[in-house]
């Protein structure tokens, strides 16, 4: 579709608007000739203008220069151009014989009327505010039914062509529920609809699917392409970026019925709006949908740049249906915007926050944490539980009577020791790194239930993903005998390849490994190696023993690093046990620890006594010698002592041991929820806007002229509150919206008929420049336009007017004679019948299966994929370099809902023209390929659902064959089969019963693709045969059309 | 042209040529799969033609083999002599060579630039006497049959943009790569395969890679159908060619049987022409089941041959295995075949790992272009050799004798080009001692695309395609030149 076919529908008013062919319409007629000939030479562009002539506009045409002049109305003889267009003469004819270009006698001819007709002159169509013309007459009033087919009729009868009747009510409530909802009716929605003999039943049914939570989900799509959404970063690394709030903000809107004002309004300036509601920022994650990189060795400056220009490109492309791009290097050559206005309308983008490098983490700035009430006031409460635990621990370190074993004499004995290194919060005071480059993942149940405390430590994909944790308050130092333990978990469906476990220690470093080796560069006869991997789907406890460990007592471990390499773990409870001389132990001795920490830094330590802890032991007098200078130090050190006691030693008596763990828990219930609240993306900008300049050929470090803030001047101008300020994205947004905008409401119908009608009324979409196509019905769309804005934005009210137009309701048979007059349908003479969409068809087999799982909103699911399409691309250290696929319900879920990595986006996307999302797109596709049925046929997700629904057929359709036939057509196609449909489907049914029953082997292999259980015990025999059976009927042209 | 005329003409070829490239090869199938192992150049109509007009003129080479190798190869140790660097070991690259320019952020807080020369040895090569590293003793067999091009500029410097920019003629996404335009404008000469196919191979060494980007080979603003098809050498060679478990061949034909009786129906009834494109293509979906697995046997290969792409050959996934199927695609009538080689990006532990590159790559390219040549395709076959961008010659990190790193230099790199329409045994352009500027014949990667373009018969300028109101082309908006003293 994205083929240009200008020329066509410029032809096609010559042979279809013969009555009228000799009134030249400028714009209609005369204009594409000239933009796609002459103004890449003699139009808006000053650099590349030659002789100083504009043929655009009229100044410059008609402006006489050194006695001669370019076009004389109504004169042949004197105007200049006719003479260069009919010349023979290589240096005088124009276009040059250099351009390629060429005009043909036929595009002669119209030049040559148009300036024996005056040379009337327009500007552009779309630049002119919209007018409201009244219904035109028709011929047949009857048929109409709203003003849309008025003008569709009135159009039709100038053609001498008649509509076609309404389609059945099987066909129109499956278009209905596709066109709204993107799914396929029940069959008891069907049977609703036929038996409803009220004169409103069509409306009703309509109504019904307007409210469907579905309603936005299928709407939201649409949007998504245009503002580029998608799960990772796009560039590079590639790796996951967390904004899916912003899809389901886009999904809520439309459920809503947010009015297309304020859902602009939102995007583009929710920040700015007076104390903006979560949502409102949510919103402004349309700005922040576009690709970024932190490629190492990339320019920071480069990259602010491009992505300014992205974000200019978007809003232009999305609310004015023009393509920028052009401007971002030299004067548009074709429409009125000259780089310099390119460059205004980015200078309300380059003040943006965000960075130029994103980190390659799923939080880039700037983050918003989206937390619900009841999580703001749950957090709020487990922070003062914390607060008060806290306090309440350090009253009675502050009192708890302490005599440290260092002064004890003797020494006191050995004592048995288990110290916890890791369990559900990472170690006080230490510095955490994941490899991931974002927050450590931690985990709960029901995923996983931990054998220790609530929650473990999840590591997934890439390879060698790790976390670490160094130098944390509580020293880690190794006991007498001793042992370390942990607790490992491996998926059951991706286990990792190897585990690891890294000690950094006072005696060198240490790792541990299970599984294989070599992906640590090291062999099975290492000592290093601790043995297989462990059995996967369960706890298992890893021991590394004192011998492996090869560590002496009191020997210190400064970093922990757990790791796996390929596959998803979870690890739980790192703990060491052994035997430990209080006297001289770390945890027990006040002495000995600070004695340790003398000339160290320590993390976690309050400001006041990080120095005096630093400064080692000082020797201090007895109270009864205490001399004023002492007191002071004297201080520090109860306050230090207390501190050890609380945070630092192990407990030396009960209560003090049941506060330390009633803070430890606090701790962790707050630590927990803050950590469980998701965030997104948001748009801000700078506290100091950055000055933007006209960036010379579009490269970032050669900037021109300064420039402000402002719109293309062949528009209205920006309305601004104040004279003073800066203008804003707000004052832009609400200027998209002025009631004298030409664009964004005709840009903005258009689309919604284009999402209805499967072509827009201006067929490029995208371009409403000079360069696209004019409207089919350019009456239409204006009506449409200020009908939309003057019913409030109203985005429902206004697809219901689309789907209730008898033109929407038309059948779809189309005669020979018709299809060679109008092969696209472009004068809605039939109804509208297009493949449906990529996420369309895989959610029809999902419904119509039964399997579908109709949960709202989250974080991007992974379904079935074929093994090794990221692998061989993503970067080795990439975040999602290895695809891990979700198992149980969230492989059913609705499609907008999967994860899409943009540089290997799932194949149900991109066999069936979905966009890969790395720049915005208002058009797909629709393509008909051998890898969509090959994909249709065989893909899990396909034949499983074909599984699914051949068991349902079984359990619902009745008991003959000819009943379950016509159940699964019902199902799947709203009608019942003809007998001749009836019969070819029961030839192939008893070729696979037979062949089944001949076969158990293959019936067991069938009925066994997918991860879903049988629900159901019919024969093996019967449900293979059905399975295939379902699968021909889910691969009729008719099932993956919307008729 | 009438409209309804332009309609056919598209559905045509939406039909038969678009999806894939694959056309319909009717009756004619027999016979072509009869003969799968010879290019049958006029055994069947073309019935899935080029864009009309197209190819502009007669064209040397009728399909390409594009061997990317992604990282970024160092053409100071592979192709770029320069003997005067001993002289400089470990000295400051002069500021008279680096004149300012940018460098990556990754060595522009490095105190010292120390200019590193080449650890490995060249010899002159051939009758030519083409200079080539010890590196590549393979390819250097070839090299009367090689134009390099040491020239060759880009105007990216980091892997993402550079990529993007080599294989679709611009650093922004979005738009369409070099064998999407080929199979768009000049069709497919294949039966059951795609006009475009991609490989991917695995690199020895299994080092940190950069990564590829499905953009590499997308038809970007081309129709989708034009999109490089993948073939992989794990799972199933090209997506969910094989049937489920429990589903044979048999079982297949009893259900395409009665979905084309069923919607032949439906054709009849609503006349939709469309619907019986997708007939075509669901038959098309089933010979590719068997035309597939055919492509990828590679036990029909004799041991010579075999013995030619050396040892890695017999492991799927290799680059020689991607190299032995690259030839057994030509001859079948794909048009374009890119092999992408990762692991070239040495910034640290260059000659360890450049070594480790070469073993996978050399023998199967020298292997390839003598395959080729038996078999008399190397003449209507382009082979280019290349990466996204060169390396510098001052080092990144610690510098000895024996061990070095580069960071990337995209002012100048070296590409070669063999096979249809390339004159042999030359190299075209100049850099300085210290392969740090182009000094004479510059080569920008636009000018490359056009000289390919211009071995398949197509003139770059007259070759485009409207979107967002420009007419588009792989070459770009500003000016490029076909490199004629290259051409055969």
């Amino acid at each position: 579709m994205k083929r240009s076919s200008l020329v066509v529908f410029t032809l096609w008013f010559a042979a279809c608007a013969s009555a009228r062919a000799e009134e030249i319409s400028f714009n209609r007629d005369v204009r594409p000739i000239l933009s796609a000939n002459c103004f890449a030479c003699h139009g808006l562009d000053a650099k590349q203008r030659k002789a100083d002539l504009r043929l655009d506009v009229a100044d410059g045409a008609l402006a006489e220069r050194d006695g001669h002049v370019a076009i004389k109305p109504g004169d042949l003889a004197k105007s200049e151009v006719w003479r260069r267009l009919i010349s023979e003469d290589a240096d005088v004819v124009m276009p040059p014989p250099s351009t390629k270009k060429k005009l043909t006698a036929e595009q002669k001819a119209t030049i040559r009327k148009w300036i024996e007709q005056g040379a009337p002159y327009q500007k552009h169509w779309a630049f002119e505010t919209p007018t409201k013309t009244a219904d035109p007459p028709v011929q047949n009033g009857a048929w109409a039914k709203n003003s849309i087919d008025r003008f569709v009729l009135a159009r039709l009868d100038k053609e001498g062509l008649a509509p076609r009747p309404e389609a059945s009510r099987a066909t129109l409530i499956r278009r209905v529920a596709f066109a709204v909802t993107g799914l396929p009716p029940t069959p008891k929605e069907v049977a609703e609809f036929e038996g409803d003999s009220s004169p409103q039943a069509y409306e009703k049914m309509v109504d019904r699917y307007l409210q469907s939570p579905r309603y936005g989900e299928e709407m939201g799509r649409h949007w998504l392409d245009v503002a580029r959404y998608a799960d990772t970063h796009g560039l590079h690394l590639d790796n996951e970026r967390s904004m899916w709030a912003y899809r389901d903000w886009v999904i809520k809107a439309f459920n809503a019925n947010q009015p297309f004002d304020k859902f602009t309004v939102e995007q583009l300036a929710g920040d700015l709006l007076p104390n903006p509601t979560q949502d409102q920022l949510i919103a402004t994650g349309f700005n922040r949908c576009n690709v970024t990189t932190s490629e190492g060795g990339a320019i920071e400056a480069e990259w602010l740049y491009r992505y300014a220009v992205d974000r200019t490109s978007t809003t232009v492309q999305t609310w004015m249906g023009l393509t920028g791009g052009c401007a971002v290097c030299h004067d548009h050559k074709y429409d009125p915007l000259s780089a310099r206005e390119f460059y205004s309308l980015y200078a309300f983008f380059y003040s943006a926050a965000d960075p130029g490098m994103d980190r390659n983490t799923n939080t880039t700035d700037p983050f918003f944490k989206l937390s619900t009430a009841e999580q703001k006031a749950a957090l709020t409460k487990l922070q003062a539980d914390e607060t008060v635990a806290k306090q309440q621990l350090e009253a009675i370190a502050a009192r708890v009577a302490y005599a440290d074993p260092a002064d004890a004499q003797p020494p006191p004995a050995k004592q048995p020791v288990r110290d916890v290194w890791l369990d559900d919060v990472f170690p006080n005071g230490s510095k955490v790194t994941c490899s991931s480059r974002n927050n450590s993942v931690w985990a709960t149940a029901p995923e996983v239930d931990p054998p220790l405390g609530r929650r473990a430590l999840k590591q997934f994909g890439a390879s060698n993903y790790h976390d670490k944790f160094e130098n944390s308050l509580q020293p880690f130092v190794i006991p007498e005998n001793p042992k370390l333990f942990v607790w490992v978990r491996l998926d059951e469906y991706e286990p990792s390849q190897t585990l690891s476990l890294e000690l950094i220690t006072s005696r060198g470093n240490r790792r541990f490994l299970w599984g294989n080796p070599k992906n640590y560069g090291a062999a099975t006869t290492d000592k290093s190696w601790l043995g297989e991997a462990p059995p996967s789907n369960q706890w298992v406890e890893l021991v590394v023993a004192a011998d492996k460990l090869d560590l002496q007592p009191g020997d210190t471990v400064r970093s922990v690093s757990l790791a796996q390499f390929g596959g998803v773990a979870w690890w739980d409870g790192l703990i060491i046990t052994g035997d430990t001389y209080p006297a001289t132990d770390l945890r027990s001795s006040f002495t000995a620890w600070w004695k340790d920490r003398a000339g160290k830094e320590t993390p976690g330590i309050p400001g006041e006594l990080a120095a005096f802890l630093k400064a080692g032991p000082t020797l201090t007098r007895s109270a009864s010698e205490e001399k004023p200078e002492d007191k002071k130090s004297n201080e520090l050190k109860d306050k230090l002592r207390q501190f050890y006691l609380a945070f630092v030693a192990r407990a030396s008596d009960a209560e003090l041991q049941q506060h330390q763990q009633a803070w430890l828990a606090a701790n962790s219930a707050k630590t927990l929820l803050e950590e469980a609240i998701p965030g997104t993306f948001i748009f801000k900008d700078l506290d100091k806007p950055r000055e933007a300049f006209v960036m010379l050929r579009g490269q970032y470090d050669k900037p021109g002229e300064k420039v402000e803030p402002n719109v293309p001047a062949v528009f209205p101008p920006l309305k601004k509150p104040t004279t003073e300020s800066r203008s804003t994205r707000l004052d832009l947004a609400n200027w998209l919206l002025a009631p004298d905008h030409p664009l964004t409401a005709r840009v903005t119908v258009n689309r919604f008929w284009q999402q209805l009608f499967g072509t827009g009324l201006v067929k490029t979409s995208y371009d409403f420049g000079s360069q696209g196509e004019p409207p089919s019905h350019p009456e239409l769309l204006d009506w449409l336009a200020i009908w939309y804005r003057e019913n409030g934005w109203d985005t429902k009210a206004l697809v219901r007017l689309l789907v209730t137009s008898a033109t929407f309701r038309q059948d779809t048979r189309v005669a020979a004679d018709l299809l060679r007059l109008d092969p696209e349908n472009r004068l809605y003479a039939r109804g509208p019948r297009f493949r449906l969409d990529a996420e369309q068809i895989r959610d029809n087999v999902l419904y119509v299966s039964g399997l579908i799982n109709l949960e709202m909103g989250g974080r991007g699911v992974k379904s079935y994929q074929p093994p090794n399409l990221w692998e061989p691309v993503g970067y080795s250290d990439s975040n999602t370099r290895f695809y891990l696929q979700d198992h149980g319900p969230a492989i059913y879920r609705r499609s907008i809902y999967a994860f899409l990595k943009r540089t290997a986006p799932p194949p149900f996307m991109s066999n069936f023209d979905g966009p890969n999302r790395e720049q915005f797109c208002t058009l797909r596709e629709r393509s008909n390929t051998p890898l969509q049925a090959l994909q249709l046929l065989n893909d899990t997700q396909h034949f499983e659902s074909a599984r699914a629904f051949g068991e349902r057929i079984l359990s619902e359709g009745g008991e003959t064959a000819d009943e379950r036939i016509t159940f699964a057509y019902r199902a799947t196609l709203s009608r019942s089969p003809k007998p001749e449909e009836l019969a070819v489907v029961r030839r192939a049914l008893d070729q696979y019963l037979q062949r089944y029953r001949d076969d158990s082997a293959a019936a067991k292999q069938v009925i066994s693709v997918g991860e879903s259980k049988r629900k159901t015990n019919h024969p093996d025999t019967e449900l293979a045969a059905y399975t295939l059976i379902a699968n021909l009927i889910l691969n009729l042209d008719e099932t993956v059309m919307r008729n | 042209m009438h409209p309804f005329l332009e309609s056919q003409r598209h559905q045509t070829r939406r039909q038969f040529f678009g999806s894939t490239g694959l056309r319909l090869g009717g009756t004619a199938l027999a016979g072509m799969l009869a003969n799968a192992a010879t290019r049958t150049a006029n055994a069947a109509p073309q019935m899935l033609p080029p864009l009309p007009g197209l190819p502009h003129f007669a064209p040397k080479a009728k399909a390409i083999i594009y061997l990317h190798m992604n990282g970024g190869p160092s053409q100071i140790d592979l192709w770029d002599h320069k003997p005067v660097l001993k002289e400089h070991f470990d000295k400051d690259l002069p500021d008279s060579i680096r004149k300012g320019q940018r460098i990556t952020t990754m060595t522009s807080g490095q105190s010292r630039l120390p200019v590193a020369p080449s650890k490995f040895k060249f010899a002159q090569q051939g009758q030519c006497g083409t200079w080539v590293s010890e590196l590549l003793p393979f390819t250097a067999k070839h090299v009367d049959d090689i134009a390099v091009i040491k020239s060759v500029h880009t105007n990216a410097i980091n892997h993402d943009p550079a990529c993007t920019f080599v294989m679709t003629g611009s650093e922004v996404p979005g738009k369409a790569s070099l064998g999407s335009w080929l199979a768009y404008g000049l069709g497919s000469e294949s039966n059951d395969l795609p006009a475009f196919v991609v490989l991917t191979p695995i690199w020895s060494s299994g080092a940190a890679a950069q990564a590829l980007f499905t953009r590499m080979w997308s038809s970007g603003f081309l129709p989708s159908s034009y999109n490089g098809v993948a073939l992989r050498s794990v799972g199933d060679p090209v997506l969910y060619v094989q049937n489920p478990p429990g589903v044979a061949a048999r079982d297949r034909r009893v259900m395409l049987d009665a979905l084309s009786q069923l919607n032949q129906r439906r054709f009849e009834e609503l006349g939709d022409p469309e619907i019986q494109t997708r007939i075509a293509q669901y038959e098309m979906a089933f010979r590719m089941q068997s035309s597939v697995p055919d492509l990828t046997n590679l036990a029909t290969e004799s041991k010579e041959t075999l013995d030619m792409y050396g040892p890695e050959v017999h492991k799927p996934g290799t680059f020689a295995a991607s190299a032995l199927l690259a030839r057994r695609m030509i001859e079948r009538g794909v048009r374009a075949v890119q092999i992408l080689h990762r692991g070239w990006d040495q910034h640290g532990n260059l000659p360890r790992d450049i070594t480790s590159q070469c073993y996978d790559t050399d023998q199967p390219i020298g292997a390839l272009l003598t395959d080729l040549k038996q078999r008399g395709l190397l003449d209507s076959t382009l082979v280019v050799w290349g990466g996204e961008f060169g390396r510098t010659v001052y080092s990144q990190g610690t510098l000895t004798k024996e061990n070095y790193g580069r960071d990337h230099h995209p002012r100048n790199f070296c590409m070669w080009l063999a096979g249809g329409g390339i004159k042999g045994g030359m190299t075209f352009g100049e850099t300085d001692d210290f392969s740090y500027n182009v000094v004479a014949n510059p080569c920008h990667i636009n000018d490359l695309n056009a000289t390919m373009l211009h071995c398949l018969g197509i003139d770059h300028e007259r070759f485009s395609f409207k979107f967002q109101g420009l007419d588009q082309r792989l070459t770009g908006v500003e000016p490029q030149q076909v490199i004629q003293d290259i051409l055969a």
